[in-house]
């Protein structure tokens, strides 16, 4: 494996990962902006721009851009988070210059009017969509409550009447201060000719005009709230949790990965024995979100309404007990051997590798390698985690519930 | 593309498949046993997923806790699920640890414990995940689906429903076990870095066992149930259909990949852009090929809200039969490089490999190499796929929705 690293004078970066033996490759374009660099009035905007980003140039129509994906067989598609909008595709080697090439033409959109209304239908539908996917809902809900009026708790998807009443002249505003070429990484990994690339990548891109770009970073502790919102159409309570974890760019992050995987991975955990061996609870898990700036333990739980106090004291009692006496050293070791083969398997794939490389550019500016995260995380000791627990403590999180009316169980 | 598949069969009739790669370090194995819901005895389709829990809850010389950690202390990531005709268990983890992990899952299989305390537990978690099913339904809809198209018992939910849970016994999930982990009938998967004769000497002493019994395939029976509405008060109406078409055997499969991919391959296909792109009637909206050994349908999802869900019905079941009238050499060549970039990019993973290897050799015999697949890809034209549609119409849908409104179905 080869690193590459090259910076337009517009600010650009190109970063690629060479492996010869792949059979395959992937490339897509990171844009460090999401719901949390949005407004009230334009919530959902980052979303919906990801949507629109598809719907062709001044030279190519929606259905033009599609064709023109399938005809190179690339498996392609885009995500936005609350501080990242990623498009991506993995290909075979001899498609991946034909397919960079289109995403670079995309990365300026023409934004028709026509387009933008048909597509607002599609946003509501999605809208409507995650309503009736509870697990999804109620950790949206519980950001919101979490960051309490901070732009970090903002919803990807933004709601009906933000959706309806954005302009498309509010996109473009979007568009022209979020995706500067100094706010981009283009990335590329597995099998392809690095010269090549960056010589396509040039001349076009080249000539985006970059943008004094910024975003406030406030390392959030969360409100501490905690709410419970009825729906008469659910049957299980469904609960997230979400308590102060480290950043990104916080070298503690792999210790918290770590700490999510001994209380909350889905089998072996705390969790796992007391909640789901003891058929508690029917999936009980926590991860740890690094954010840019700031960082986030959620839980999420599903169980019966009846169990659910239940449940809770008993994911209190857990969070107390690793805050009094700590982890065993074989807690430790087993959840590294978990994180670190899940870690192998995941960049065995060049599109999954992308996404780390795109990542770690993103956040840190670093090239890491696979050995880089692999020591990092062998390293991590039971004091790192200690005095994690010591200083994010789990018991002041926020609670967020959505469940049946409590007759219903 | 070159590759090599293992194959050895041992004494007592259980098939041991491997196929290496070279560049991963990362090993995947599967073990399918003859115990898919369409196997189990009536009343009973549930037991599956409490015995695929169960059989984890304390092997050979290991309890619950001990067994759990001896499989985390690996780092191995395990997979497992219930199919209409097997249950299949397994996981991926780094190859230097495959021949231990081996060794704790003849014990799961043989030797687990199956003490009633634990069984009462995987019981509780079985129905709950079918009470969980009422807040996921786009799945409800597909398992649904399934059961209402394909002759029964073929199409069995295997989450099961929660009377025949709860009417369970601890006898009785002993006694299917006992019947169903049949090792004659079952097909190990290997796929990543491994040494294949070190996995068959390995396998020789764990599964060489004397079997005598054998599990028939059931007689199935044909239903109509042209439309099915489940009420439900959410935000979308869940529309799922299922049309008959031919089986993976058949020498017209590829035609029907082919076609369907036509439809629903990529976001340039027909379903995507007539009922999102065109009419934003939709955001989830796709369709699929899903073969059993018995009988094989196209199987459509969409979610949309209440009060275009005819629409988007319509346009879908037009979609379908417009297929016949035409397809472009555009559109077949789009459908072919999807399907075998599809292919390709798979091969590099080794969970999808072992997944592959096994479902080939269970349905048609044998193992299909990646070159034989692209070829029979590539031998498709506009006239294979248009004389296959045309002799196979794709009419005759079963249909399920989930929501608040109901459809009229043609």
């Amino acid at each position: 494996m080869e690193f590459k690293k090259k910076e337009l004078s517009n600010g650009l970066t190109i970063v690629g990962e060479v492996n010869k033996s792949a059979k395959s490759a992937a490339v897509g374009f990171f844009v460090k902006t999401g719901a949390r660099d949005e407004s009230n009035e334009i919530n959902g905007v980052s979303h919906f721009m990801e949507h629109m980003l598809f719907k062709g140039t001044k030279k190519l129509s929606a259905l033009e851009v599609n064709e023109a994906f399938d005809r190179t067989g690339a498996q392609f598609n885009a995500f936005t988070s609350e501080e990242n909008t990623v498009f991506y595709a993995a290909t075979l080697p001899e498609y991946l210059i034909e397919v960079t090439n289109l995403w670079i033409d995309l990365m300026r959109p023409e934004l028709r009017d026509e387009d933008f209304n048909i597509e607002k239908n599609v946003i509501k539908e999605e809208i409507a969509m995650y309503k009736d996917l509870p697990n999804f809902d109620v950790m949206d809900k519980c950001r919101h409550l979490y960051f309490d009026g901070d732009s970090c708790g903002n919803s990807i998807l933004g709601s009906e009447e933000s959706i309806d009443n954005m302009t498309a002249e509010q996109m473009r505003n979007y568009f022209s201060n979020r995706y500067a070429p100094n706010n981009m990484v283009l990335a590329c990994v597995g099998d392809f000719d690095w010269e090549r690339l960056c010589s396509q990548a040039q001349s076009p891109c080249g000539k985006w005009e970059n943008q004094q770009v910024s975003r406030e970073l406030n390392q959030s502790a969360g409100s501490g709230k905690c709410e419970r919102v009825e729906n008469q159409n659910l049957n299980r309570e469904h609960i997230c949790l979400m308590s102060q974890g480290v950043s990104a760019q916080d070298p503690r992050r792999f210790a918290a990965v770590l700490l999510s995987a001994i209380i909350g991975d889905d089998v072996g955990s705390r969790y796992f024995w007391e909640l789901v061996d003891k058929a508690l609870a029917e999936t009980a898990v926590m991860q740890f979100g690094a954010m840019d700036g700031t960082g986030v333990f959620y839980s999420y739980v599903q169980c019966s309404n009846e169990n659910s106090a239940k449940v809770l004291d008993i994911i209190r009692g857990i969070f107390q007990s690793v805050g009094k006496d700590g982890i065993s050293g074989d807690e430790l070791k087993k959840a590294k051997n978990k994180i670190l083969s899940a870690l192998v398997i995941k960049n065995e794939v060049p599109m999954g590798r992308l996404i780390d490389l795109g990542f770690n550019w993103t956040y840190l500016k670093q090239y890491r390698t696979i050995a880089d995260d692999v020591n990092a995380i062998r390293a991590v000791t039971i004091d790192d985690i200690h005095s994690l627990i010591e200083e994010f403590n789990l018991c002041n999180f926020t609670q967020l519930s959505l469940g049946p009316a409590a007759s219903k169980e | 593309m070159v590759e090599k598949i293992d194959k050895h069969i041992l004494k007592n009739g259980m098939v041991l498949l491997g196929e290496p790669m070279e560049v991963v370090e990362s090993a995947a194995f599967n073990f399918m046993l003859p115990m898919g819901a369409s196997l189990l005895p009536d009343g009973c389709c549930g037991a599956g997923t409490v015995i695929i829990d169960w059989i984890f809850r304390g092997a050979g010389a290991r309890g619950s806790k001990e067994l759990c950690d001896a499989l985390d202390s690996l780092g191995l990531h395990r997979s497992g699920g219930i199919s209409s005709s097997h249950m299949t268990i397994g996981a991926v983890l780094e190859a230097s640890n495959l021949h231990e992990s081996l060794d704790i899952y003849r014990d799961v299989i043989r030797s687990s414990r199956l003490e009633a305390d634990q069984f009462e537990l995987s019981k509780q978690l079985a129905i709950d995940v079918v009470k969980g099913l009422d807040d996921d339904p786009r799945q409800k809809v597909m398992l649904k689906l399934r059961e209402k198209f394909y002759p029964e018992p073929l199409g069995r939910n295997s989450l099961g429903d929660i009377e025949e849970l709860e009417a369970l016994t601890v006898d009785k999930a002993a006694e299917i076990i006992k019947m169903n982990f049949n090792l004659s009938q079952a097909i190990f998967m290997v796929a990543g870095k491994y040494d294949f004769s070190e996995v068959v000497r390995q396998a020789e002493n764990l599964f060489e066992t004397d079997e005598s019994n054998s599990i028939e395939a059931p007689t199935a029976i044909a239903h109509e149930n042209k439309y099915t509405h489940l009420p439900n008060d959410g935000a979308q109406v869940h529309i799922g259909l299922m049309t008959r078409t031919v089986l993976p055997g058949d020498e017209d499969y590829y035609n029907a990949r082919v076609a369907v991919s036509v439809l629903s391959g990529g976001m340039s296909a027909r379903l995507f852009t007539e009922v999102r792109e065109k009419r934003g009637l939709c955001y989830a909206v796709g369709a699929r090929y899903h073969g059993l050994k018995e009988a094989a349908g196209i199987a459509c999802y969409a979610g949309t809200t209440p009060e275009k869900a005819q629409e988007t019905l319509d346009v879908i079941t037009a979609e379908f039969k417009r297929l016949a009238d035409g397809i472009s050499e555009e559109e077949i060549q789009r459908a072919k490089v999807g399907l075998k970039s599809t292919l390709v990019l798979q091969s590099e993973s080794s969970c999808s490999r072992a997944n592959g290897i096994g479902s080939d050799y269970y349905i048609l015999g044998r193992v299909r190499s990646l070159d034989e697949i692209k070829e029979k890809i590539e031998a498709t034209s506009v006239d294979s796929v248009l004389a296959f549609l045309r002799k196979n119409e794709f009419k005759d849908f079963t249909v399920v929705t989930i929501g608040p409104k109901e459809v009229k179905v043609g």
